[in-house]
């Protein structure tokens, strides 16, 4: 059986359904509330497609962490029913219905009473979850989803979920994350649009056809999940733990003994050609209190899936409100990894050409180490944000919110300057400036007879430049007047509107190219009569 | 007998030697005419000057970054990432690391990056250690780094250093225009980079 909330970051940002709100991840809308919804935003959406949709909704970034740390009491109150859970992300877990059916007397007895029992203990969660009760993981996740748009649970009686598969489009592969988009796309093409035509092919066909992937997709569409929730303990070798001899009470610190487990697991489970889907974490303090979790995943864990998840987890644990059971009072003494189901590595394995080199491992290593050396904020990657000063166009966000494996990943198009998508209407021509100022330098702009310049509403200047002086301080102990240059070549004015719809961000200016007699070039810009050095051409 | 000593002198002889020569990261053809070996070698350190000395790191390193390396920039939060795409670094392989001023922490940052990375561009801050700084020397050798020093190489020794002229500038009038093409001259000099080679960088749209 299955509980899902529906679009999880946005209840975990602690936005109710009747608020427009959206959760966005690198400008795109991941998650809405309902209300949001009404209006027209979708999932995918760009910012702005969704501010014109619906003006008045609260954006604001996603934050995985918070959607672990959100969803514990959750976690916690379904944890009464079964403790055998697996956690599939935030906002969904996987259990295995059989036993507390039983003994609560059927399954939707069961499933109401879950209901009951989330929104009773997790009263802080604004949503009511979906529950959907079917045989294997695949069918009751998309029982869950269609109880939420039911507004009851769905339960699928046993042996029935190849009738109830046959019917779904062939989207929910995709939608539940089992098959790439590409292999998808072409079963419509081939006009497979249900899942009950291709539940209709010989398996033996579709393995020739379309190999591993293929034969997984057919098999979900069959009703026939083979992968049932074990509850045997795996082999004792799989198993990595490490006693920290000094419990540390930094959750940096643990997430980085974490790291070294996590890349240890995965080597060894990739020498044999396997990957792992559920992994258990399994957290010990100095003063005995454990926290235990099962992380699912059906396109396996890597490593530093398992790293984001101990994290959550740790986090999620550091959070617990004062009081609860096995809340953490000492430093961490034991972290320890369990893979707990593993499976043949068959279908993402890397390609020859564009996989993940060797540099990029060791890049990625040296992120995490540096991440810990340093801050969070200050281990920082460049992502394309787009706009007509150069100070706006590439926002520094930090390296462990993105993921950074290079084929993915696409900052600009090298040796054009230009963004992923092509050029920035209205940004000045390149050559562009080597050193940009995120705080501009403010300077002064006079004429010949030192008089400060003025730039009028239709954009003209009210004499020629011809002196550039710095002036050096800052806002607290007042500016003073520094070193003094003189113009010798300079274009403009090129006006800028920016967000003249938003009063508050509203922006106005004119930029300038200027060369001062020591033949340094600088972008200068004119806001509100005072005038500012944006950038250098360095 | 004879045989045995022939064959250990022959061994010698044949024994895999490491040049400098083989041990280059890529770079850019306007640049490569200032280094003998006809690339950056690893494990060296090289500082960038003058007026033009930010474009000049960027255009050193991007054939490098081009090739696979990925490059950290400790301290620098003003790089422009525009003009570096436009020089030809993928920016996808760029992490920034800031240190906050602090100098003990800056050599730790530095010696950790050099774990990672292949290619350092950084600012070095004022107080640094002498000892603190040989060690992380030492430490950039070992670890096959090319380090790009921007600003005031302090304390640091540079096995090389790129001084820029004063730039020619095209395209921008008085009061019409924009900048649309900047030649300067670069020479190299310094311990490692022998013969004050100079080349001419262009750097237009």
């Amino acid at each position: 059986m299955t509980v899902w909330f529906p679009d999880w970051p946005v209840t975990a940002g602690g936005f109710g359904a009747d608020v427009p709100a959206a959760a966005m991840s690198a400008d795109r809308v991941i998650a809405r509330t309902a209300a949001a919804g009404v209006e027209g935003v979708v999932v995918g959406q760009r910012r702005r497609q969704a501010q014109r949709r619906c003006p008045h909704i609260a954006l604001f970034d996603h934050d995985p962490d918070r959607d672990a740390r959100e969803f514990e009491p959750v976690v916690r109150a379904v944890a009464e029913i079964s403790p055998r859970l697996d956690v599939v992300e935030p906002g969904w877990i996987s259990l295995r219905a059989l036993g507390p059916s039983r003994y609560f007397g059927g399954d939707d007895v069961l499933a109401q009473r879950l209901v009951e029992m989330v929104v009773a203990d997790a009263a802080t969660v604004s949503s009511r979850p979906g529950v959907g009760i079917a045989d294997g993981r695949f069918a009751s996740s998309v029982a869950a989803r269609l109880a939420v748009r039911r507004g009851q649970p769905v339960v699928v009686g046993a042996g029935e979920s190849p009738g109830f598969c046959a019917d779904l489009p062939i989207g929910w592969l995709q939608t539940l994350g089992e098959s790439d988009p590409e292999l998808i796309e072409l079963f419509a093409r081939l006009g497979l649009r249900r899942l009950g035509d291709l539940a209709a092919l010989s398996a033996v066909d579709v393995l020739g056809r379309f190999g591993h992937p293929g034969v997984h997709a057919h098999r979900l569409a069959a009703g026939a999940d083979t992968r049932p929730a074990s509850t045997t303990d795996p082999a004792p070798q799989r198993r990595l733990d490490h006693v920290l001899d000094d419990p540390v009470a930094q959750a940096s610190a643990v997430v980085f003994v974490a790291k070294q487990l996590a890349d240890q697991v995965a080597e060894s489970l990739a020498a044999d050609g396997r990957v792992c889907t559920r992994l258990v974490v399994l957290l010990e303090s100095e003063h005995g209190e454990r926290s235990e979790r099962s992380w699912y995943r059906s396109a396996g864990l890597t490593a530093a899936a398992m790293v984001e998840r101990v994290r959550w987890q740790l986090d999620a644990w550091i959070n617990l409100p004062r009081g609860s059971d096995q809340e953490l009072t000492g430093g961490i003494a034991l972290v320890r990894l369990t893979p707990d189901e593993v499976r043949a590595d068959d279908g993402s394995q890397l390609g020859l050409w564009g996989g993940q080199t060797e540099a990029d491992r060791r890049a990625a290593r040296a992120v995490a180490r540096l991440t810990t050396l340093t801050s969070q904020e200050a281990v920082t990657v460049p992502v394309w944000r787009g706009g007509r000063l150069p100070a706006d166009r590439y926002e520094w966000v930090p390296a462990a919110m993105v993921d950074l494996d290079q084929r993915s990943r696409a900052v600009s198009r090298a040796g054009t300057g230009s963004g992923p998508t092509g050029p920035w209407p209205g940004s000045l021509p390149s050559p562009s400036p080597a050193t940009v100022f995120a705080d501009p330098l403010p300077v002064e702009v006079l004429d010949e007879h030192g008089v400060a310049l003025q730039v009028t509403g239709r954009g003209m200047v009210s004499a020629r430049p011809a002196i550039l002086r710095l002036l050096a301080g800052d806002h607290e102990s007042g500016w003073r007047r520094g070193r003094v240059r003189r113009i010798i070549a300079w274009a403009g004015p090129w006006p800028v509107e920016e967000r003249w719809w938003e009063p508050e961000r509203h922006r106005r200016l004119a930029r300038f190219q200027v060369v001062t007699d020591d033949h340094d070039g600088y972008l200068v810009v004119a806001e509100h009569q005072r005038w500012w050095i944006s950038a250098r051409y360095d | 007998m004879e045989l045995a000593v022939d064959l250990a002198a022959l061994t010698e002889r044949v024994a895999p030697v490491a040049l400098a020569r083989e041990r280059t990261m890529p770079v850019g053809d306007e640049l490569a005419g200032l280094f003998a070996e006809g690339g950056l070698v690893r494990g060296r350190t090289v500082a960038c000057q003058g007026p033009a000395a930010t474009s000049t790191a960027l255009a050193l390193v991007a054939a490098a970054v081009d090739a696979g390396a990925w490059m950290a920039v400790v301290d620098l939060p003003t790089i422009g990432l525009d003009a570096a795409s436009e020089l030809g670094v993928p920016l996808e392989r760029i992490v920034a690391v800031g240190t906050g001023g602090d100098p003990a922490r800056w050599v730790e940052v530095v010696a950790a990056a050099a774990d990672g990375f292949d290619v350092l561009l950084v600012s070095v801050p004022a107080q640094l250690h002498a000892s603190a700084v040989r060690k992380l020397a030492v430490r950039l050798r070992q670890r096959d780094v090319v380090t790009i020093v921007l600003g005031d190489p302090g304390s640091m020794t540079c096995d090389g250093v790129l001084d820029t002229d004063v730039p020619q500038w095209s395209g921008l009038g008085d009061g019409h225009g924009h900048l649309r093409e900047r030649r300067v001259a670069v020479v190299a000099s310094g311990r490692r980079l022998p013969g004050h080679r100079r080349c001419q960088l262009a750097i237009s749209a």
